[in-house]
């Protein structure tokens, strides 16, 4: 049993200072830069000691889940604020101006593997193709298919960089697949992206769904090329996931990112028997639900605690 | 006031006054803090210039704050009065924030850190860790000092329970449920609800009645995040009529930045709300008059009035009185009775300066003049 993170993770104090400072021209980027490297450090260090197994860099430098790409690839200029699915946080609407495609440059501004001794033990987290081309502005395709396409292209070559960089995995954070249901052409565009962007990818693929409830498109995901799909338990009502056998591991998010409560690790593992029961996965993953970044950062500190204390008493149970 | 046609009226915020920051914060008061003062007690005719400076360059006790504090709530009235509108308030002067100032004046919360609203930008958020309940009425103080001063007609505003809900972490309440619960989802709608009913029972229902045993008789509930979970939407309603069933009073529900289709048809049963003040002057452009979701209204047979957005809060450009009579006359169209139109800007003038606040307010007193010329 593994558990690791799932997304961007709030930022120190420190780091939060350094990032205004900078706004207000009293510091410089690269004392951001360098505010951002401790924080990566010591996010590394509290998830070696709670004993997660992948680790991730915790996306600090990010603004939101898809301004990276906005270097990262052509065709991609950040918009307007918008609000980022129903909480009180907005994100920069993506507009697609041009062909869209990976540059093939730049990553290591955002995907911080340096700072990282375990070679074999990092996780990268990417936009899902799907949610990513919803989400955006389309100035330049015809269709919404074009352009989910021409992202599941750019994230394919992504993926390859970042595995020649050492991740052992890559997780696509696709929460709009689940969201507000999703028509039946959507499932099949979405569906096609990750046969581009995940299948023979060189390293074990997640499929991560949150904000919504998973339970009545299980079916649906259970199709998609990737090795795991991640299931948030708090936007998901277990009673209507259907009994299934399933051929993939599961993501169980069973730490809730939205709220500060601190679960039990009891609850926890209570928990994971009933997804267990219901889906029969090959393999089972504990993570939060989503990113942790929607928590102060000692109350995410006390979560990503907490899925490491989870995850020795559910160990202790197999 | 009966009868006008296009009642002009304040949203809340206003930036808080330099020198009154200065002044709590332990700062040295500067000549450009002097300068606020005199300038803007040119325009509005401020009559306690020579109190408010004799204070400002006293000791800081507890009691000079407190008078500074009451003092600066004056200032903001006679402000806004100056720009013509008809129903005024005190500019929030003496709230922190409309999430704070609640939040720390009642029991069961607690504060955990900040959390990123966007970008480099981030908020206190606190959590409710007990039951909640009322400490005090919070917004009594203000609205006394605001009666006794205000020459216009006042609207109080208030922080609405759904948003102080949605925009808290919910601790207490899922904990209590957790036991009853095995569905995740069912159990935080279940606690979300518990904890939404409860704020507007024990902390704003105390509050309302404070302030209507005093004397208040229009309160407006703000209500920035109703839409943010739309299948909430019926709890908001809940919680409202929760609040205010049975008193005597005017109320009104302001709502922005949101796509106002998801109030619908839940918003109709709103019991004691006469009026929906709406932010749409953003969504508008210079040129294109799109208040189209004003035909919602028509849609549903809702007959409430309108307090309708017609500047911009989060632009410095200062809207022609000529751009916003046509937003006034369009909007007339729309709903086909003038008289139910009262004009606003789309929300709280906070985050714009005191002189931009004011040409703005100036603009749309004389843009409902002049579209009340042409009506009438």
């Amino acid at each position: 049993m593994e558990a690791h993170l799932t997304g961007i993770f709030p930022r120190s104090d420190q780091l939060v200072e350094a990032t205004r400072a900078a706004d207000r021209g009293k510091a410089t980027q690269q004392d951001v830069d360098n505010a951002v490297h401790l924080d990566v450090r010591k996010l590394l260090d509290l998830q070696r000691t709670a004993g997660l197994d992948l680790l991730v860099d915790g996306q600090l430098n990010w603004q939101d889940l898809f301004r990276p790409f906005s270097e990262l690839f052509f065709g991609i200029h950040p918009g307007r604020l918008a609000r980022w699915f129903d909480n009180n946080t907005f994100y920069r609407e993506p507009i697609v101006t041009d062909k869209v495609a990976f540059r093939g440059n730049g990553l290591r501004r955002y995907f911080q593997s340096q700072l990282v001794r375990e070679q074999t033990g990092l996780k990268a987290i990417l936009p899902g193709p799907f949610t990513f081309a919803v989400m955006s502005q389309n100035n330049a395709y015809q269709t919404l298919a074009d352009l989910v396409d021409d992202l599941a292209h750019a994230t394919k070559d992504t993926v390859a960089k970042l595995v020649s960089l050492g991740y052992r995995c890559v997780q696509f954070n696709d929460p709009q697949l689940c969201y507000k249901g999703s028509s039946q052409d959507a499932w099949v565009l979405a569906r096609n992206a990750y046969d581009t962007c995940a299948k023979g990818a060189g390293a074990v693929t997640v499929l991560h769904t949150y904000f919504g409830d998973a339970g009545p498109v299980t079916g649906e995901l259970l199709n998609f090329t990737v090795d795991y799909i991640g299931f948030d338990l708090y936007s998901t009502s277990l009673e209507s996931v259907a009994q299934h056998d399933c051929d993939k591991g599961i993501g169980c998010g069973c730490v809730d990112g939205r709220n500060s409560l601190l679960e039990s690790p009891e609850d926890i593992r209570s928990l994971i028997s009933r997804v267990a029961e219901k889906l029969n996965p090959k393999d089972l993953f504990l993570c939060p639900n989503c990113d942790l970044e929607f928590l102060p950062y000692t109350v995410a500190e006390k979560k990503l605690q907490l899925l490491g204390s989870a995850k020795r008493l559910v160990s202790q149970q197999e | 006031m009966m009868g006008k046609l296009f009642p002009t009226q304040d949203i809340g915020s206003l930036p808080k006054a330099p020198w009154l920051l200065s002044f709590l914060r332990g700062k040295e008061i500067t000549s450009s803090d002097f300068e606020h003062l005199r300038k803007w007690v040119r325009v509005s005719g401020f009559e306690e210039e020579s109190q408010t400076l004799s204070l400002l360059a006293g000791p800081r006790t507890a009691e000079a704050k407190e008078n500074v504090r009451k003092l600066a709530s004056m200032f903001s009235v006679r402000f806004l009065e100056s720009t013509g509108l008809d129903y005024v308030y005190d500019g929030e002067a003496n709230r922190i924030e409309m999430y704070e100032h609640p939040v720390r004046n009642s029991d069961g919360f607690q504060f955990h850190g900040n959390v990123r609203s966007f970008d480099n930008k981030y908020y206190r958020k606190a959590a409710c860790v007990g039951k909640v309940g009322f400490r005090k009425p919070y917004h009594l103080d203000e609205f006394l000092t605001v009666k006794q001063y205000a020459r216009k007609g006042i609207k109080v505003p208030v922080t609405g329970p759904y948003t102080i809900a949605e925009w808290s972490f919910n601790e207490f309440y899922q904990k209590r449920l957790t036991p009853a619960y095995t569905d995740l989802r069912k159990l935080k709608h279940e606690a979300k609800r518990e904890f939404v009913l409860d704020v507007a029972k024990e902390i704003i229902r105390p509050n309302l009645e404070a302030l209507v045993e005093e004397g208040a008789s229009w309160i407006q509930f703000d209500e920035p995040a109703v839409t943010t979970k739309p299948d909430e939407v019926p709890l908001f309603v809940e919680a409202f009529n929760e609040s205010t069933a049975g008193i005597d009073c005017k109320f009104s529900v302001h709502i922005c930045y949101s796509d106002y289709r998801v109030l619908y048809p839940h918003i109709t049963d709103l019991r004691n709300c006469s009026q929906l003040a709406l932010e749409f002057a953003n969504r508008d452009g210079k040129k294109s008059l799109s208040y189209d979701q004003l035909d919602l209204l028509n849609e549903y047979d809702d007959h409430r009035e309108i307090g309708l957005g017609v500047v911009d809060v989060h632009v410095d450009d200062v809207e022609s009185p000529e751009l916003i009579r046509d937003r006034i006359l369009h909007a007339t169209k729309i709903l086909k009775d003038p008289q139910r139109i009262y004009v606003n800007p789309d929300c709280g003038l906070r985050t714009r300066t005191w002189d931009i606040a004011h040409a703005k307010l100036c603009s749309l007193v004389r843009g409902a003049e002049m579209a009340r010329q042409l009506i009438a």
